[in-house]
């Protein structure tokens, strides 16, 4: 145990040094929330690939791969990577104006809601937001606790509480402690992937060993439970069935491009082009981690045939690791996997905390802040918020993997148009935006409670109805709310109402942003 | 299993092949403030 203590103590020191180092960095209000707009590519690649890579993929993924085999590679890997395809889409858009919005609300607001004093639009995202990434976390929570429980033998309701330590650590400085430490986080996580992976391939005798067995095995998940058919872990639709596993798909991917924590991300690059190239090469990093997790979660299957009754799939990769790897490998697998929880979780609070308090309270309320304030009082509610996650955490909700597909389902169904058709369509106005939040959002609710097959689609064909009705009932939007994201040369009554906009955010007025490029 | 390998592999062509054509867009619009540099894949 010594061994993974040390590992996990290692790991917490380096993490307060590049956050010590970070701070230095966290300069204005804009810093904090969204880096300045000047990320650049080798940074973003790497705060990308890290909040990519959650306990959902760590662990998630390959306790699917372990129970219903390869169709768990098209659900959620293809499902996820097909979204990414789509979030250069955004990004190309969004990332135009000169004086891009700082949070995903924000950006709503100057699309749909320029010329309100207070904004009831980005006030209603900044709520759902909230209630999407607190259950996110809480997944997080709930990864980093089954794996620290497995690595110390502490209790796992007492375990998902070191989530807390190095929450507070790694959101002392905000985006870019979240950005630097996500990058040396996503190094950790692929070296601990691979390295755990070659061992799997060495302890089952190759990837061959593995298919063989995966063709023939009718090992149950848990022992005493029913026996799989043989061969079912090597079909494209595995136990799913076609229906539920296009659902799962059709959530993870289209509902990734218009999560806000991914549009977020596209307005810190330094400018358009980062941002689509960050993507194409995430992708690329993405395969030297998740192809390691194949191997993982099929390995698991040949060397662990049945999990002990009552333990649920999102263990094995502990268990595989403690017993079947040297200790120093697992050592280091079981830190990376923290590191995923936490690198993801620090970037999912951040997000979270912004919109309830700057999208919610400050815009509601008019308040002005400082900068220091500003951040003093993100740093207080990412604590808190955290604390809720971890306290909910307490007892799991669901598996990790589908716990993402849900949350990101409901964002899809409620956030898409608003996102697309505002990027993409002039005469996309805020009556849209509204119907297509409100209807998307309630019928995604609707349709999975009522166990619908396919509740994406069936929410977001609502939601289009709804906005499109709302869209020709009402005027066009004016010139001033969708020039920014369509020419390259906006007009004087534009820039005037843009920074009008930006002037109304209390945080914004002491702003002096500086562009320099990192 | 192939099949699902190959959905994989489609999806990061895909990505690629969507990227591409967007920084193609931004070297065609020419605004230098969206990363137009002359050259695809340099963004300086």
């Amino acid at each position: 145990m010594q061994w993974y203590i040390g590992a996990m103590a290692l790991y917490a020191a380096f993490l307060i040094w590049t956050n010590v180092k970070s701070l230095k960095m966290a300069e204005s209000a804009s810093d904090f929330t969204a880096g300045g707009h000047r990320m650049g590519l080798l940074l973003g690649t790497g705060t990308t690939t890290a909040t990519w890579v959650s306990v959902a993929s760590v662990l998630g993924i390959p306790a699917f791969l372990y129970s219903d085999g390869a169709a768990a590679i098209i659900g959620w890997m293809a499902g996820w990577i097909f979204g990414g395809a789509l979030i250069p889409i955004v990004g190309y858009k969004i990332r135009r104006p000169a004086n891009p919005a700082r949070t995903f609300p924000e950006f709503v607001r100057m699309r749909y809601d320029m010329f309100a004093r207070r904004s009831f639009l980005q006030a209603l995202i900044g709520v759902v937001m909230f209630i999407g990434y607190l259950f996110l976390v809480n997944i997080q929570a709930t990864g980093f606790g089954i794996v620290f429980s497995s690595i110390t033998g502490v209790d796992y309701k007492v375990a998902i509480f070191g989530f807390l330590i190095f929450i507070v650590i790694t959101n002392v400085g905000g985006f870019w402690s979240v950005a630097t430490t996500d990058t040396l986080n996503a190094a950790v996580i692929a070296i601990g992937c691979i390295a755990a992976a070659v061992t799997v391939l060495l302890s089952t005798g190759g990837l061959g060993n593995i298919l063989d067995t995966l063709a023939v095995t009718t090992a149950p998940i848990n022992e005493g439970g029913p026996a799989l058919d043989p061969g079912v872990l090597l079909t494209p639709t595995g136990s799913f069935g076609s229906a539920a596993l296009l659902s799962i798909f059709i959530s993870n991917s289209l509902g990734t491009p218009s999560s806000p924590h991914w549009v977020a991300r596209m307005l810190a690059p330094m400018n358009v082009k980062v941002a689509v190239l960050q993507i194409m090469a995430n992708v690329v990093v993405l395969l030297v981690i998740w192809l390691p997790l194949i191997v993982m979660g099929l390995g698991a299957k040949a060397l662990i045939p049945s999990l002990p009754e009552g333990v649920a799939t999102d263990y094995v990769i502990p268990l595989l690791l403690q017993e079947h790897t040297p200790v120093l490998v697992a050592a280091l697998t079981l830190v990376a996997i923290c590191a995923a929880a936490v690198s993801t979780g620090n970037s999912m609070l951040l997000t979270c905390s912004t919109s309830l308090y700057y999208d919610v309270y400050l815009n509601l309320f008019g308040r002005t802040v400082s900068d220091r304030a500003l951040k003093n009082w993100l740093r207080f509610i990412v604590f808190v918020v955290a604390v809720i996650a971890v306290v909910l955490a307490i007892d799991p909700l669901w598996f990790l993997a589908m716990g993402f597909t849900y949350v990101y389902g409901g964002f899809g169904a409620t956030f898409s148009l608003t996102v697309f058709l505002g990027l993409y369509w002039k005469r996309m106005n805020r009556a849209g935006a509204y119907a297509s939040i409100i209807v998307g959002f309630v019928a995604f609710i609707i349709a999975t409670a009522a166990d619908v097959p396919v509740p994406f689609v069936v929410a977001v064909s609502a939601s289009a109805v709804a906005c499109l009705i709302a869209v020709y009932a009402t005027k066009p939007p004016p010139l001033e709310s969708y020039e920014p994201f369509f020419e390259a040369e906006i007009s004087e009554s534009t820039k005037v109402a843009v920074e009008r906009v930006l002037k109304l955010n209390p945080a914004q007025q002491s702003e002096a942003v500086e562009v320099r490029s990192v | 299993m192939l099949i699902a390998l190959l959905w994989y592999l489609g999806a990061v062509i895909f990505t690629w092949a969507l990227g591409l054509f967007l920084l193609w867009r931004i070297e065609k619009s020419g605004v230098k403030r969206w990363g137009a540099t002359g050259r695809l894949f340099t963004y300086k």
